[in-house]
């Protein structure tokens, strides 16, 4: 015991540790479900988990004090890289606080159908991977290699609109990089038959899967009043059963002009707000976004989307936040402008760095192997958490 | 009791429909493609590699300025008037470009280089095979003028303005008379 503690005293940590009775695990930062590069310190009393503290920062870049060195557009391909699986939406916010801080509130129909169309794209990209991968953490491999079959496709759609497969720098300020090709929105109809179907298969395979439901219908639950404390926001929360989505309580660009619904938690399975009612909110939300992409085929205005667009970006001097809902949730940026061709403040409110705060809340108590599965179901892209 | 049941036929159950998905999918033709043997399209906006056109470039240095991570660097020298050359869009060459390097290694692909390009001569192309054994190998160097010919041409440009300073303050006298 005295040789242990003087081991333990030393300032060479090893992977694990004791303190007293409970047990200190690292898990990470190279731990591959962790979606990244994310340190857990879990703290294990026997086989149960009592503490988790995120280490967070493996990633950090500097976003936020590096946007203040660049031009307005020059921002854009940064915040790319903040939420790299779902790029789009992240453009869309940041591109819309400028938007505001310019006062341009003129712009085409057109440009907002766009943004709409690309941006629920890539919320189905995007939860494709994030069910995708949670599926692989518990460990089933085929729905994984499916859902990124069916990303390819959306990929491939983005590809051909933009020129990049990940990091668009599509959404400009007051405009868009290009307009749509010619025939772009039969592909994109083409894709919506294609995938609908798929949905139904992918329930089949893994969502009403009653192993996959025994493993996560009883873990991880996160309550509404644990959820709004802690200001998780997007599938996290509403698979506790809140209604609340930016598109329909803020509506941005043409939401309000559109006709969906809010899937949220039912707890049909187990309590309310476990793993699985925030992996049925994605999905669920799939179809929802299917169900808005049909619409925005279907009333796509003609005309030139960068009308509007300024030739110079100089705002006025002021400040401007914007909320959007991504694929995580509420994504915020708030900018400070001093007037001048930069922006004075840059800042990033990421839905990830929410959720994962409240990690520590929903996993007490938890088994150590569904301390992975909760993490898997949180949907965390680290690059946004550290930015 | 009966829950019990229930919960291993629905254990049963499920996992068969998902085998029955992809017993089925055993029987399609598969869709992942093996790379070096087989390609693919790619769209011909693809951003994948940057190309200069040097033929056009007019060394006015706007992609320099564009780009957010500064992996192009712009050195120009001035042309005297017997040497402007014009590209195929009509542009004058005031400039030989004596250097126009591109560092691929630091490029973030954003395409925010190419846009504002008077000339286009700045592009991204979809080759994507471009890869080196060493960063070194990234850098790319556009320029068609060696470094001492570039010092040769800074020497004359030089020579030619000291000449029209000369001139000037000859001339002017001159010009005033008639």
């Amino acid at each position: 015991m005295v040789a242990s503690q003087h081991i333990t005293g030393n300032a060479l940590r090893t992977s694990y540790e004791r303190q007293g009775d409970d047990l200190i695990l690292q898990m990470g930062p190279q731990h591959p479900s962790t979606h990244g590069v994310l340190r857990l310190e879990l703290v294990l009393d026997g086989e149960l988990v009592k503490h988790v503290r995120p280490h967070i920062g493996y990633l950090h870049r500097c976003f936020e004090k590096h946007a203040e060195a660049l031009t307005y557009p020059q921002v854009i391909p940064y915040t790319d890289r903040m939420d790299y699986v779902g790029a789009m939406c992240q453009e869309l916010g940041y591109v819309l606080t400028v938007e505001k801080l310019m006062g341009l509130t003129e712009l085409p129909p057109r440009l907002h159908y766009i943004r709409v169309l690309v941006a629920e794209l890539q919320r189905i990209a995007s939860h494709l991977l994030a069910v995708g991968t949670y599926g692989l953490d518990v460990g089933a491999i085929t729905p994984f290699l499916w859902c990124f079959r069916d990303r390819e496709k959306i990929l491939d759609l983005f590809e051909w609109l933009s020129g990049a497969r990940l990091l668009y720098n599509y959404l400009w300020i007051g405009g868009v990089a290009h307009d749509l090709p010619t025939g772009y929105l039969d592909r994109v109809r083409e894709f919506v038959d294609y995938f609908e179907p798929r949905v139904q298969e992918l329930n089949d395979l893994l969502s009403l899967n009653k192993i996959f439901i025994e493993r996560t219908a009883h873990i991880g639950i996160m309550s509404p009043e644990v959820a709004i404390s802690y200001g998780v926001g997007g599938p996290n929360l509403r698979g506790s059963g809140v209604r609340w989505d930016l598109r329909k309580e803020e509506p941005y660009c043409v939401y309000d002009q559109l006709d969906f619904g809010i899937p949220v938690g039912t707890g049909e399975h187990g309590p309310v707000g476990s793993a699985w009612d925030r992996y049925m909110v994605r999905v669920r939300e799939m179809l929802e976004s299917l169900n808005i992409l049909r619409q925005v085929i279907a009333r796509m205005p003609s005309g030139d989307p960068n009308a509007a667009m300024p030739r110079r970006i100089r705002p006025p001097e002021g400040d401007a936040y914007v909320r959007t809902e991504s694929p995580r949730g509420e994504i915020g940026y708030y900018i400070v402008s001093d007037g001048s061709e930069k922006p004075f403040r840059c800042k990033g409110r990421s839905p990830c760095f929410t959720a994962i705060s409240a990690l520590n809340a929903i996993s007490q108590g938890a088994l150590l192997a569904d301390a992975v599965a909760i993490v898997g179901s949180l949907d965390i892209v680290l690059g946004e958490v550290d930015r | 009791m009966w829950q019990y049941l229930v919960n291993i036929w629905d254990s049963v159950k499920t996992p068969l429909i998902g085998m029955r998905l992809t017993w089925r999918r055993l029987f399609t033709p598969s869709v992942t493609l093996q790379y070096p043997e087989e390609r693919w399209d790619l769209p011909p906006n693809s951003r994948m590699q940057l190309f200069v056109n040097m033929d056009d470039c007019i060394g006015c240095a706007q992609c320099e300025r564009a780009c957010p991570v500064q992996c192009i660097t712009i050195e120009t020298v001035k042309a005297v008037p017997n040497e402007v050359e014009e590209t195929s869009t009509g542009h004058k060459k005031r400039l030989h470009v004596a250097k126009f390097d591109i560092d691929m290694a630091k490029c973030c692909y954003c395409d925010l280089c190419t846009f504002p390009c008077p000339t286009e001569c700045i592009y991204m192309t979809p080759s994507f095979e471009d890869s080196a054994p060493d960063r070194y190998g990234l850098l790319y160097h556009f320029a068609q003028i060696t470094p001492e010919k570039a010092a040769e041409l800074a020497e004359k440009a030089q020579k030619f303005d000291e000449a029209e300073e000369a001139r000037k303050a000859a001339g002017r006298p001159a010009a005033a008379a008639v």
